[in-house]
């Protein structure tokens, strides 16, 4: 049996790793500020220090049984399948080429490829379905930003489609 | 007398033809998105705050306003039907009302959820109307000290006191508190934790961070552990009237609910959860047919549906009157109000009567909106709760990233939304409260100007928080507050 959970273990060694981080970066700020002699560096070390410390109580309880009172490990006692990591796969692939898509081929082209990524991942595999609906809320929701409310947002590879609306 | 002229020139301006329709809007939005399942009242606030760039402040705050009742009120819906509460307040509404629906008495159970909603939230509004301009008042005694020290309560309550781990709710506040540090420090200028990038200059907004946790974590946690199972929508049968019968059960619970849900929702104590679990065993404890219970009584649904709305509006007290957020739908709505330079609190019931006013004075035409609105529509609802989640995740998270991506026109505030994400799905697996750290990013900030003003003020003397007697009792109950729970399982034991 093992005696605790790599995850948890994880996490609280992440929660301690960010607090030494917080701190190290703290001690790089200036000290001084006015009557008080509190300078934007106090707020930060307090900040890194209770960080520090619950990544050692969190460590604590990791280390000794488990955190306390959290949800099982077991998928089916939560009512839950496991990890299907393709699905994740999906939307972190969609999010990231959403990102690199946005700027250069347009809000457009990038939301619909976003759409079918996030559906690929719940399972659809209606591909051409996914592209419509994709383009039918893309262009929607960018003719509603940009002709109603006037908040600009890249018109990319669609611009002589679209006109001059956007950037 | 003062508070009600106050209001009836808050009423002249929530009237306004074009408010009005903000309301109308806002409230039809709010529940719109609010139905959509694992869609809660925070979320639907903070991918809708895009929506008012360009609106003047009254119209766009009324407009939230409505949209988050409707949320309120969306989420209830949901959970009656489709038994995935969408928030921790809708788990006691689950209990009873999807057995109801299960029994083919979804309309009753809809009908005592909207008409008890419209029954504690316009007394609820009463009340804030009643309490808002005494706790402006007192609010007007306090310096930086005082706020300071009701600030780290606040900090406190919703994050150790509640919930089922203190030091789990406490690493999320302070990872808060930390996204609350980067950027620009107002006091001195000095960048902190930014690393020279520039969208990180401006701070963490709470729209991204909200997103980021609510949209794009549930998004991978739903996709990653529930999207290959299958779930029942329970049909809309039969008539949504409530019967006699059902009235004169669903009354009382009602008016006990808000007697229950009020005062929770005033003090910081984590939102809805408590209050409604209360509002449920109460109605369990004095109900004639006890043996109903977890087979679909109708005060189960009644009582903590009311309970809901009630603290919904109690939440407001603190945050208009003292610009404390207590939950994290009220640290977005903060959020909102900031977008606009404004500051809630004491100064601002001053500065901008009106708009204040107007905003309370929409939260009663937000309810009677609600009420016209909801029970009419509510095939349409029941048909958007029938969207298949693979269409409905693409479109959440493609209107997620345009509210994340219009701050800068920049691919940096959606990888940051993604880092969100990720941080949201590790938290919803691991157990570890969101709330908390969306109340630090929007309050700490707020708190390290108090705390630094404060000791500017005592030219450096630490002890102000202790010597000023508002400021120690504050201090005092925070510290009661850790400590007697603490004490009371050692001295059982």
């Amino acid at each position: 049996m093992r005696r605790f959970k790599s995850a948890e273990v994880a996490l609280s060694l992440g929660v301690l790793a960010l607090g030494l981080g917080v701190a190290g970066v703290t001690a790089t700020l200036p000290s001084e500020g006015g009557y008080a002699g509190i300078g934007p560096n106090f707020i930060p070390a307090v900040v890194g220090a209770g960080i520090v410390l619950l990544g050692l109580w969190l460590s604590f309880e990791a280390f000794n049984g488990g955190w306390r009172g959290a949800a099982p490990d077991d998928a089916s006692e939560r009512g839950e399948h496991a990890f299907h990591a393709p699905a994740f796969g999906w939307i972190s692939a969609g999010l990231f080429a959403h990102m690199a898509l946005i700027g250069w081929a347009g809000f457009v082209i990038a939301g619909i490829v976003l759409f079918a990524c996030v559906a690929r991942g719940f399972g659809s595999l209606r591909i051409a379905r996914d592209l419509g609906f994709g383009l039918v809320l893309s262009l929607g929701i960018y003719l509603f930003f940009v002709k109603l409310l006037n908040v600009n947002l890249p018109a990319g590879w669609l611009k002589p489609i679209l006109g001059t609306a956007g950037i | 007398m003062e508070a009600f002229e106050a209001l009836m020139a808050g009423f002249a301006v929530a009237l306004k033809p074009i408010n009005l329709l903000w309301g109308f809007i806002g409230v039809t939005l709010g529940t719109f998105i609010g139905v959509l399942p694992g869609v809660g009242p925070a979320l639907t606030v903070a991918m809708l705050l895009p929506l008012t760039v360009k609106l003047d402040p009254t119209g766009a705050l009324i407009m939230f306003a409505g949209i988050y009742y409707g949320a309120m009120f969306g989420g209830s819906t949901t959970t009656i039907l489709l038994n995935t509460p969408g928030e921790s307040a809708s788990i006691a509404t689950a209990l009873e009302g999807n057995r109801m629906a299960k029994r083919g008495r979804a309309g009753p159970a809809l009908a005592t959820a909207a008409i008890g909603s419209f029954v504690a939230g316009t007394i609820a509004t009463v009340l804030l109307t009643l309490l808002a301009p005494v706790v402006v008042d007192l609010a007007l005694k306090f310096g930086p000290a005082e706020y300071f020290s009701l600030m780290v309560f606040a900090f406190i309550t919703v994050s150790a006191v509640l919930g089922s781990s203190t030091v789990r709710g406490l690493t999320s506040l302070f990872i808060g508190l930390f996204f609350g540090l980067i950027g620009i420090d107002s006091q001195t200028g000095q960048p902190r934790f930014a690393f020279g990038v520039a969208e990180l200059l401006d701070g963490v907004d709470v729209v991204v961070l909200a997103v980021g946790l609510f949209a794009v974590g549930e998004a991978l946690y739903v996709a990653a552990y529930q999207s290959r199972l299958t779930e029942s929508i329970e049909k809309l049968k039969g008539s949504i009237m409530m019967s006699a019968e059902d009235w004169k059960r669903s009354w009382p619970a009602w008016l006990r609910a808000t007697a229950i849900g009020f005062p929770f929702g005033t003090i910081p104590a984590g939102g809805a959860e408590i209050p409604t679990f209360l509002s449920y065993t109460v109605e369990k404890k004095l109900s004639r047919h006890p043996e109903e219970f977890g087979h679909g009584a109708i005060e189960g649904v009644a009582g903590p549906e009311a309970a809901n709305n009630a603290s919904a509006t109690g939440v407001l007290v603190p945050l208009l009157t003292l610009g404390i957020p207590t939950s994290a739908t009220a640290a977005i709505l903060l959020g909102a109000f900031q977008n606009y330079g404004l500051q809630p609190g004491p100064q601002l019931f001053q500065a901008q009567s009106d708009l204040v006013w107007g905003l309370i004075a929409s939260l009663y035409v937000g309810n009677v909106i609600l009420l016209i609105l909801n029970l009419p529509l509510i095939g349409i609802w029941v048909k958007v709760l029938q969207i298949p989640k693979d269409i409905l995740y693409a479109g959440i998270l493609v209107f997620a990233t345009l509210g994340a991506y219009s701050l800068h026109q920049s691919w940096v505030d959606l990888l940051t939304l993604y880092v969100f994400g990720l941080l949201g799905f590790a938290m919803r697996r691991w157990d570890i409260p969101v709330g908390p750290a969306v109340i630090g990013l929007i309050l700490g900030p707020l708190a390290e100007t108090q705390f630094r003003r404060a000791l500017s003020i005592s030219q450096g003397d630490a002890t102000v928080f202790f010597t000023q007697p508002i400021s120690a009792s504050f201090l005092a109950v925070t510290a009661a507050l850790v400590i007697l729970p603490w004490a009371v399982r050692r001295w059982r034991r």
